[in-house]
C-alpha cells in the first residue's frame, strides 16, 4: 500500500518510494538526504496547511506541504505491498 | 596555505572558527546563523595562519544566496576543514564525498563528538580516515574538546582517496561507508525529544508559541523598564549629573558651547531627558534608556536561539506566514530585526527567492521596529498607562499582516516551501551565550553611540540656525493636517533618518497628548529606516528595489499616520 507522506498517520513508519517533484524539488530534498528506499517516521503536522515534520535516522526535518504531498511513501507497519 | 571551514548547516563551524581564531562570531543553534563569510587570524605551529567561516551548505549545488556564497569561496583555493555532524554522519559524508572530488587538501573534523556518546552511536574514526584518505579528528567545538589535536592535524591535510562517478553513486557510496563505520543503538526516548514533540505538535505548538512570545516580550519590557528606571536612571542621577552640574556652571550655564555640550537647562536644572545635550541627552538615550532594553532582548533571544526554540517557531507559524509569502524559517531575520534591522535584513538570505528576500526586508524595514525605538517609545507612551502601547503595537501587527498579504498578491516570483532541519535541543553552553550577548551589546554601543551624538549634534545645530522652524513650516501641511501632529515633530522625522531614538527623544519636550504621542510613535516607526539600515538595503536589494521599498513605505507612512489620526478623533482616546 502506497501513501503520500501527508496521508501518513502520526508516528508511523515508512520507507520513501518515490520523489515526485520537479527536478528542484527533488534536489532539495535528495542533498538534505531525503531520498528512496530511507525509512522515516511522520511526528506532526501544522494545520493553515503549514509543514509535515518527519523524523530520519534520529533526526527531525520539516518539509513543506506541498513537497510532502509528492513524496510518495509506503507504511511499513501495513504489511505486503502490493 | 589558507584553511576554510565547510559543512552542512548548524554543524559548529562558527563555534571551532570561534575556538580557532579567538575572533568572535555569532553562533546559534540553527541553520544559516552564518549567511556571509567571516575571516580570521589562527597561530599555527609558531606561523600565522589565515582561516575562513564559511556558510553551511549541504551540496555543492547551492540553493540559496548564503550557500552560493560557500561555492564561491571554494574556488579560491586553500585546504578545506571539512565540519561534520557527526550525529547525522550519513547526510555529512554527503558533502564530503563532494569535496573530496574536488581534489583539494582536506582534514574532516567530527563535531558534536560529546552527542555522539550520548546517544549511544559508536563511530570508528580510524576506520574512517583509512577509507576516506584524509585525517579525520574529534572534537566539540563548544566546550573546546578535541581542538588541540585538531590544530597538531592541520599540517597533515591532504587530497582523499575516495573516488565516486556521479550524484546516484554518490548516495551508495555514502551509505556503503557509513554501514562499516557506524553502529547505532535504539536510544530511548529522553526529556528533550519528548518536549522537542510537544512545541511542534498542532495544538499545544501554537500555544507555547505565544507564551513564549508574550513571556519574551515582557521580559524585555518589564525588566528591560526596571532596569531604566531603578538602576540606570538612578546611577546616572548619583554619579554623572554632579559632573554635568559641575561642566554647566564652568561654562556660565549659558552660550553656545554649554547649548551643545550640556543643553538647555529645564527651570533651571539639567535634564537628562529634554535638555538635548551631548553630555545630557546625548548619553543618556544610547546608555540609561536603550541599553536595558537591548540588554534583556539580547538575553532572551540568544536563549530562544541556542536552545534551538526558532526554526519550531517557525514550523509553529509557517502556514500563516505563508500568506504573505514567506515561510516559516523567515522568522529568524524578522526576530533580528526586532533587535536591529541591519543583522535582520541580512539574514534574508537564507531565503531561496528574490521575491521572499525583497518581501522580508520591506517587512523589517517598515513595520518591525527595531529595540532602541521600542525602548524610547514604551517610554514615552508607558507613562500613560498601556492603552497608547497596545494600540502602537496592535497597529503595527496589522499593518505587518495587510502589507504582507498585499505584497504577496502583487510582487511577482516564487514562494517555495519550507525545507528545514530542526536541531536538536540543547541546553545553552553558557560560556557561549555570554560571549554572544557581550558581542551584540558591544556592537550596539560601538555603532548607536556615535550616530546618537551625531544626531543631537545636529539638532543642536539646527536649532541655532533656525533650520527647524524652516524644517517644520515645510512639513507642516502634512504633519498638522493629516498626522494632527505639531510642527516641530516634522524636525524630528529628518533626524529619524540618522537615529530613530534621538527623533523619538525629540518628541518629549514637545508637551504633547496621547493621541498626538501615539501618532507620532507610528509614523516615526514606520517611515524611513535609520541610515544604516538603509545602507544594508541597498546591498541586499539593489537601488531599484529599494526604490520601491521607500514609495511602498511612503503610502504606508501617509495612509498609516492620516488613518490613525482621524480614527482616534473619532473614538476620543
Amino acid at each position: 500500500m502506497q501513501k503520500t507522506l501527508t496521508e501518513l498517520n502520526r508516528k508511523e513508519k515508512a520507507e520513501i518510494i518515490s520523489l515526485n517533484g520537479g527536478r528542484t524539488m527533488q534536489h532539495r530534498l535528495e542533498k538534505m538526504g531525503i531520498r528512496k528506499h530511507q525509512i522515516i517516521s511522520r511526528i506532526n503536522s501544522q494545520f493553515m496547511r503549514g509543514p509535515v515534520v518527519i523524523s530520519m535516522n534520529g533526526h527531525q526535518t520539516a518539509i513543506g506541504r506541498g513537497m510532502a504531498s509528492r513524496i510518495l511513501v509506503r507504511p511499513l507497519n501495513s504489511g505486503i505491498p502490493k | 596555505m589558507h584553511y576554510l571551514l565547510m559543512g552542512n548547516p548548524n554543524c559548529g563551524k562558527s563555534a571551532l572558527f570561534s575556538r580557532l581564531t579567538g575572533s568572535h562570531v555569532v553562533v546559534s543553534n540553527y541553520s544559516g546563523t552564518t549567511v556571509e563569510f567571516a575571516s580570521g587570524k589562527m597561530n599555527l605551529e609558531g606561523k600565522t595562519e589565515k582561516l575562513m567561516d564559511i556558510p553551511g551548505t549541504f551540496s555543492l549545488q547551492p540553493s540559496n544566496k548564503a550557500e552560493e556564497a560557500a561555492v564561491e569561496l571554494l574556488e579560491e583555493g586553500g585546504a578545506i576543514i571539512n565540519v561534520l555532524d557527526a550525529t547525522n554522519l550519513e547526510r555529512s559524508l554527503y558533502l564530503t564525498l563532494q569535496l573530496l572530488q574536488i581534489g583539494k587538501p582536506m582534514i574532516v573534523v567530527l563535531n558534536m563528538w560529546d552527542e555522539v556518546m550520548k546517544n549511544d552511536i559508536e563511530i570508528d574514526h580510524q576506520a574512517l580516515e583509512a577509507l576516506l584518505g584524509v585525517p579525520v579528528v574529534t572534537t566539540c567545538a563548544l566546550t573546546g574538546d578535541g581542538l588541540i589535536t585538531l590544530k597538531n592535524r592541520l599540517p597533515e591535510a591532504r587530497t582523499g582517496g575516495l573516488s565516486a562517478d556521479n550524484n546516484s553513486n554518490l548516495w551508495q557510496a555514502v551509505e556503503s561507508i557509513t554501514k562499516k563505520i557506524q553502529t547505532k543503538g535504539e536510544a530511548p526516548e529522553t526529556f528533550w525529544q519528548k518536549l522537542d514533540h510537544t512545541t511542534i505538535h498542532p495544538i499545544s505548538g501554537p500555544v507555547i508559541a505565544l507564551v513564549v512570545l508574550f513571556f519574551s516580550f515582557a521580559i524585555v519590557a518589564w525588566i528591560g523598564d526596571w532596569l531604566h528606571e531603578e538602576i540606570f536612571d538612578e546611577a546616572f542621577d548619583l554619579l554623572w549629573l554632579p559632573v554635568a552640574e559641575y561642566l554647566s556652571i564652568t561654562m556660565g550655564s549659558s552660550g553656545w558651547l554649554h547649548d551643545i555640550l550640556i543643553g538647555e537647562l529645564i527651570d533651571g536644572q539639567i535634564n537628562f531627558e529634554e535638555s538635548f545635550g551631548l553630555l545630557t541627552t546625548g548619553l543618556f538615550i544610547p546608555i540609561a534608556v536603550v541599553l536595558p532594553f537591548v540588554f534583556c532582548f539580547y538575553l532572551v533571544l540568544s536563549l530562544l536561539e541556542d536552545i534551538g526554540y526558532l526554526p519550531r517557531l517557525g514550523v509553529v507559524i509557517d502556514g500563516f506566514l505563508q500568506r504573505l509569502g514567506l515561510h516559516g524559517l523567515s522568522i529568524v531575520p524578522m526576530m533580528l530585526g526586532v533587535g536591529c534591522n541591519v543583522p535582520g535584513v541580512m539574514a534574508g538570505r537564507v531565503l531561496e527567492t528574490k521575491k521572499q528576500r525583497f518581501i522580508v526586508a520591506t517587512l523589517i524595514a517598515i513595520v518591525v521596529p527595531c529595540m532602541a525605538q521600542q525602548a524610547m517609545v514604551i517610554g514615552l507612551l508607558g507613562k500613560a498607562g498601556v492603552t497608547g502601547l497596545a494600540i502602537v503595537y496592535g497597529t503595527l501587527f496589522i499593518l505587518w499582516i495587510m502589507l504582507g498579504v498585499i505584497m504577496n498578491l502583487f510582487i511577482k516570483g516564487k514562494a517555495p516551501e519550507m525545507l528545514i532541519d530542526l536541531p536538536s535541543y540543547r541546553i545553552p553552553y553558557w560560556q557561549s551565550s555570554v560571549k554572544k550577548i557581550y558581542m551584540r551589546m558591544n556592537s550596539f554601543i560601538k555603532h548607536a553611540l556615535p550616530y546618537v551624538l551625531l544626531g543631537v549634534f545636529i539638532v543642536n545645530i539646527f536649532y541655532t540656525m533656525g533650520i527647524i522652524d524652516l524644517i517644520s513650516s515645510f512639513f507642516a501641511p502634512v504633519i498638522t493636517t493629516l498626522f494632527g501632529l505639531p510642527g516641530e515633530a516634522g524636525a524630528a522625522l529628518i533626524v529619524g533618518f540618522l537615529r530613530k531614538d534621538v527623533a523619538i527623544g525629540m518628541l518629549v519636550p514637545l508637551g504633547m497628548e496621547l493621541q498626538q504621542l501615539i501618532v507620532a510613535s507610528i509614523v516615526l516607526m514606520v517611515y524611513f529606516p535609520c541610515v544604516a539600515t538603509f545602507v544594508v538595503l541597498f546591498k541586499e536589494l539593489g537601488w531599484l528595489d529599494l526604490l520601491k521599498l521607500t514609495l511602498i513605505m511612503l503610502v504606508v507612512v501617509l495612509l498609516t499616520g492620516a488613518g490613525l489620526n482621524f480614527l482616534l478623533n473619532l473614538t476620543g482616546i
